[in-house]
């Protein structure tokens, strides 16, 4: 390079400033990418969030006081002396006035009513609208949100819009925290020199960023505080200003800001905080809980309501005071204000919902259709089917049974383990999840994927198979129950004991599965072909493939409680398969419908085996293994059920129907050790709690067009007649009921009634 | 027989024979009611998924109710979604029980679902069966 002589000093000193100020502008046009980047896409990242199926309030309703105020507090409506806004309520005696909040359902906005609702025993007698004093037939409650899939970061927000959000947030935050945004341009150079002053002198109310300038921080930038990124900030803000007018600026401000901690997911923005907060939505607030979360936004944990109430409440007390100040308020609002108490209602914290295993369940189903970064990033709203009354009845059933069964038999404490899945018998909605007996924990969800052996569950499959074939079964045919010793080459001998220990020689089909006999249930699955059972239990809903052994026909495959479920569902709902469902409907994040999951049914075997196999499982409750729920329940349910114990009293067992619910608990060890717990000490004994909790509906079948009541003997399987002893009426699939007359013997002779055979010798 | 003995005999007969003209109501809920209503004007405004949301509504409060099954198998057919609304005729049909009009009227649906899926035979089977053949 040749110089040229004199000043090759001053040469280097344009080429440095021009480099410089070229790197400045580059650095510049990057930043202003970066700025218009972020601002011009998805600003944030939604969480789906995830609704309980809304309560439907009607004149007969089922629905305790205790249950209707437990909706409310998962709701968090306010209980005030005359409700009048939306989400409040107050109680007189029985009779509750409630204002509803208004909600975009997928099929209609419903406004905010005015409602006065009358209870009478366990019932709402009355409904009527407190304005125009008119009965109303129906009236559909906001659902509550029950949790979310969040993303990585676990940050939740509620969208709000400007006009939305209550004048009291905006003057605070103009009066507090940037005087004079409306006339600045990103940068407050005079706020910067009186911060420096007002925090020197020790009188810090507002810092030196402008609205502008932490929205930069929060959104563009990291938390480390040095030069160049404090002057990154301002030309940011600066550029920020240039492209975007102020309302966009402070809309968006209002959105990011972080205001508190639920556990592990954090509250931002004043959408949600205020929902978190107050219960209510921004365009609600009050002056005095307007100044607290905005006196919150310098620093949300240590001026956290809930956890320092005073800190907070001095707080408060200085934004509004700060408000009087700049004249936003009169001295006589400030005094008033300031009166107020904090006002933050109660809540436990959450986390990312108190229901994670129905939340498993729901995760699972969308992920069928949808990917999983859209379903943490999107918004969406979605709809499920959870009734969280059952649910409660559910978790207090599985936590307190647990621990006294341990006490009750000496089983090591915390050893025992459970799930418990609740559905409504015709529709196949799944209404509650519990995964284990701490129904918070995250983790392992024994309801959707413990597999275990089943047990006997499986027997009402084999029987109902056998029913397929009138000509061949009847609930009234024998069965052999000698004993069997099973030889396959290369296998060793299998020979099937009955539970307690003996062979009951010959039983009627509906004496086999009401006591649950082993030996003449493996006689009759191999007779009928274990293949044949097997694909049966296929068409009634198991998804996967699953060996074919003989020991199958005792339950030997592993099945998972949600498995059961689904199988069960078949038998309860009379034959037809309806894939179970957690989600009713997905909204976008503006409202609108982006998918329904409407009810499907297919019938997949006929009413009549269905019928008369339910009607064996009522038998079962009645007079066989699960007889012993009648400590729980009241006979007059007629309740259907199967209980199922295996080996070794590892799997404890029971699904039951009621004219309501079908519910499937399951009882045993993690580490699949001997428990000593039958399906009916076990299992059926939390089910059982569960019920009576629940106060279901009895279960009354609906008769199938093919066939007719029959009264026939129980001991010899023969017809019978009305007024005969021990005569019993049966269903039969129409023309297979016996022909053959048993004698007919008068219960008014009052004699021993022995076996018919023994009467023909006797004669 | 007096007249004044005769009246309150006349005016009741006439009262049955009244009842008897007048198709039974499907429920005798006003919740199953009004949702049924509304139901039928989401239907009449072509809102037929809204329709058939609404119905569900009504078979959460009355499950066993087979005229609300019947409904949904109608709202099915005006759909295009034959197969379904064969399905829900036939639930209607397990749960209708002695109704023989019910019924009767449920296989002509599940002929006219068969029947727009090209299953002729079918169709007229389930025909034979809705006039009691």
């Amino acid at each position: 390079m040749q110089a040229t002589g004199l000043r090759p000093s001053k040469r280097l000193l344009i080429k440095i400033v021009l480099a410089g100020l070229l790197l400045a502008a580059s650095y510049t046009l990057y930043l202003d990418f970066a700025v218009r980047e972020r601002f011009e896409g998805k600003r944030w990242e939604l969480p789906a969030k995830v609704y309980a199926r809304p309560l439907e309030l009607y004149p007969g309703l089922k629905l305790t006081v205790t249950e209707m105020n437990a909706e409310l507090t998962l709701l968090g409506y306010r209980e005030t002396a005359s409700p009048e806004e939306p989400g409040s309520y107050c109680w007189n005696n029985r009779t509750l006035d409630l204002v509803s909040r208004p909600f975009p359902f997928g099929d209609g906005f419903q406004e905010s009513l005015s409602l006065r609702i009358l209870f009478s025993g366990d019932r709402v007698q009355r409904l009527s609208d407190r304005t125009s004093k008119k009965p109303l037939p129906l009236v559909r409650l906001d659902p509550a949100l029950i949790g979310g899939i969040y993303p990585d970061k676990k940050e939740d927000r509620v969208l709000v819009k400007l006009d939305q959000v209550s004048d009291p947030v905006l003057d605070a935050l103009i009066a507090v925290e940037d005087r004079r945004f409306f006339s600045h341009c990103g940068i407050d150079l005079r706020g910067i020199g009186r911060a420096i002053v007002a925090t020197s002198t020790g009188d810090s109310v507002q810092g030196g960023s402008t609205l502008t300038q932490q929205l930069v921080k929060n959104f563009y930038l990291s938390a480390e505080r040095t030069l160049q990124r404090k002057l990154t900030e301002m030309v940011m803000a600066l550029l920020l200003e240039l492209h975007y007018d102020k309302l966009e600026i402070l809309e968006t401000y209002l959105n990011e800001v972080y205001l508190g901690q639920d556990g592990d997911r954090s509250i931002n923005g004043f959408g949600l905080a205020s929902r978190f907060f107050f219960a209510k939505p921004v365009s609600q607030l009050d002056l005095h809980e307007a100044a607290l979360l905005v006196g919150m936004l310098k620093g949300p944990s240590y001026y956290n309501p809930r956890s320092n109430p005073q800190r907070a409440l001095q707080r408060r007390n200085l934004v509004l005071r700060v408000m009087a100040d700049e004249a936003f308020i009169t001295e006589g609002m400030l005094i008033a204000a300031q009166a107020e108490p904090l006002g933050v209602v109660e809540r436990q914290s959450r986390g990312t919902s108190p229901y994670p295993a129905f939340l498993n369940l729901v995760h699972r189903q969308l992920r069928q259709d949808y990917r999983d970064e859209d379903l943490r990033s999107e918004g969406l709203q979605i709809f499920t089917t959870f009734d969280p009354r059952v649910q409660r009845a559910a978790e207090r059933a599985l936590s307190r049974r647990l621990p006294q069964l341990e006490k009750a038999r000496g089983i090591q404490p915390n050893s025992l383990q459970g799930a418990l899945l609740v559905t409504s018998t015709q529709n196949a909605e799944v209404q509650a999840v519990v995964g284990g007996r701490d129904p918070r924990f995250e983790g392992f969800n024994r309801a959707l994927d413990a597999r275990r052996p089943i047990g006997s569950l499986i027997k009402p499959i084999i029987y109902l198979t056998a029913l397929q074939y009138p000509e061949r079964y009847t609930l009234m045919t024998r069965l052999d129950d000698s004993p069997l010793v099973l030889q396959q080459p290369g296998t060793k001998d299998w020979a099937p004991e009955n539970y307690d220990q003996k062979f009951h020689g010959e039983v009627t089909l509906l004496e086999s599965l009401s006591n649950s006999y082993n030996v003449s249930t493996v006689r009759l699955g191999l007779k009928l072909g274990v293949s044949k059972v097997m694909s049966n239990l296929k068409q009634f809903g198991l998804a996967r493939e699953v060996p074919e052994y003989a020991s199958s026909m005792l339950g030997a495959t592993p099945l998972s409680p949600l498995e059961v479920t689904q199988i069960y569902q078949t038998i309860a709902s009379g034959g037809f398969n309806a894939p179970l469902k957690a989600i009713r409907e997905i909204l976008t994040a503006e409202g609108k419908p982006l998918q329904r999951y409407p009810l499907v049914v297919e019938q997949v075997v006929e009413g009549a085996p269905t019928y008369l196999v339910t009607v064996a499982m009522q038998e079962v409750v009645r007079r066989g293994t699960a007889s012993n729920l009648g400590s729980y329940l009241p006979s007059a349910l007629e309740v259907a059920g199967k209980t199922g114990t295996t080996d070794n009293f590892r799997d404890s067992w029971f699904a039951g129907i009621t004219g309501d619910h079908l519910a499937v608990a399951w009882v045993g060890r993690d580490d699949n050790q001997p428990t000593s717990l039958t399906g009916a000490s076990g299992a059926m004994s939390v089910w059982g709690t569960m019920m009576a909790d629940l106060n279901p509906e009895p279960l009354i079948l609906p008769e199938p067009e093919n066939v007719e009541q029959i009264w026939v003997d129980p001991v010899s399987g023969l017809r019978s007649g009305a007024g005969c002893r021990d005569a019993i009426k049966l269903p039969f699939v129409t023309g297979s009921a016996p022909t053959e007359f048993a004698p007919c013997s008068r219960p008014s002779v009052g004699k021993s009634i022995k076996g018919w055979f023994e009467r023909i010798f006797d004669r | 027989m007096t007249t004044k003995r005769l009246f309150p005999l006349l005016a009741a007969s006439l009262l049955l024979a009244s009842c008897a003209l007048l198709p039974p109501s499907p429920s005798q809920n006003r919740a199953v009611l009004s949702l049924l209503d509304q139901a039928n004007n989401q239907i009449t405004a072509g809102q037929l998924d809204q329709a058939g949301a609404s119905l569900e509504r009504a078979m959460r409060i009355e499950p066993l109710n087979p005229a609300l099954w019947q409904e949904l198998a109608q709202v099915r057919i005006a759909q295009g979604r034959y197969q379904q609304a064969e399905n829900m005729a036939a639930k209607s049909n397990a749960l209708a029980e002695g109704n023989r009009s019910m019924r009767e009227k449920n296989w002509r649906l599940i002929a006219e679902a068969r029947r727009n899926q090209g299953d002729d035979k079918g169709a007229q089977a389930a025909l034979d069966r809705a006039s009691g053949k």
